[in-house]
């Protein structure tokens, strides 16, 4: 009774004629066991998120951006969309001139799973192929599929005919 | 020999509550609300000590 593997007699367990390997094994106190395991595991999981979040939150108000420049605006037609990499060269980022002097520019990777997200010209929409993500160009909001969250917003101004990317938007939650 | 489950049912509810709050934190990283990511980060890491000690308290229960 003391021991695990002992079949305690005067106990209402009416399987002691079935004999298997490691029956007692998880018992009540195993599983109590596992799951304070796995709240330490939980607990140690998010400590990168949770430290990553802090130095973003101290050094939030220096948080700069460099200007780059995209693109040409003639070389870019009223409906069509230029990918470009923006504030690294690994963020890959979309441009669309929606009118004469109009255009939005958007992070790419689609916030469900960071697949690229592409604009389709004939339905005036930012689709992600991959599970059927759909956002709205003009805000960047996902209007049907699985993603959740906005794209996030590249700033943009036109600077001597050259259209010039000077920031990343703060989601406003 | 009857158990008493408490310590089961309680740790169930930890554990609960630790993958509501680890996804929590993911999702609040993710639309750059830091704030919210430290605080579900620390009660997270909170967790932990009170798992232990529900553990310890109904060991022999």
């Amino acid at each position: 009774m003391d021991k695990n593997n002992k079949i305690p007699f005067d106990e209402d367990n009416y399987t002691h004629n079935i004999n298997k390997n490691n029956e007692r094994k998880l018992d009540r106190r195993g599983f109590m066991k596992t799951m304070v395991g796995a709240a330490g595991l939980f607990a140690v999981s998010t400590l990168p998120w949770g430290s990553i979040a802090a130095t973003e939150l101290m050094g939030l108000r220096e948080k700069k951006y460099p200007k780059k420049e995209i693109i040409d605006v003639k070389k870019l037609k009223v409906g069509d969309a230029f990918e470009f990499a923006y504030p690294t060269d690994h963020d890959s980022a979309l441009l669309v001139r929606l009118g004469e002097n109009e255009f939005k520019a958007y992070q790419n990777a689609c916030t469900h799973l960071r697949c690229p997200v592409f604009w389709e010209q004939s339905k005036s929409e930012l689709v992600c192929p991959c599970h059927h993500g759909f956002f709205d160009v003009k805000t960047g909001s996902p209007t049907a599929g699985p993603p959740r969250r906005p794209l996030p917003e590249i700033t943009i101004q036109v600077e001597a005919g050259k259209i010039v990317a000077t920031g990343v938007k703060r989601y406003e939650t | 020999m009857k158990r008493s489950y408490r310590g089961v049912i309680l740790l169930c509810a930890v554990l609960f509550l630790n993958i509501i709050f680890t996804q929590k934190a993911i999702h609040q990283y993710y639309y750059e609300d830091y704030t919210a990511t430290v605080i579900y980060a620390v009660l997270n890491l909170v967790l932990f000590p009170v798992a232990l000690f529900i553990y310890y308290k109904e060991k022999n229960v």
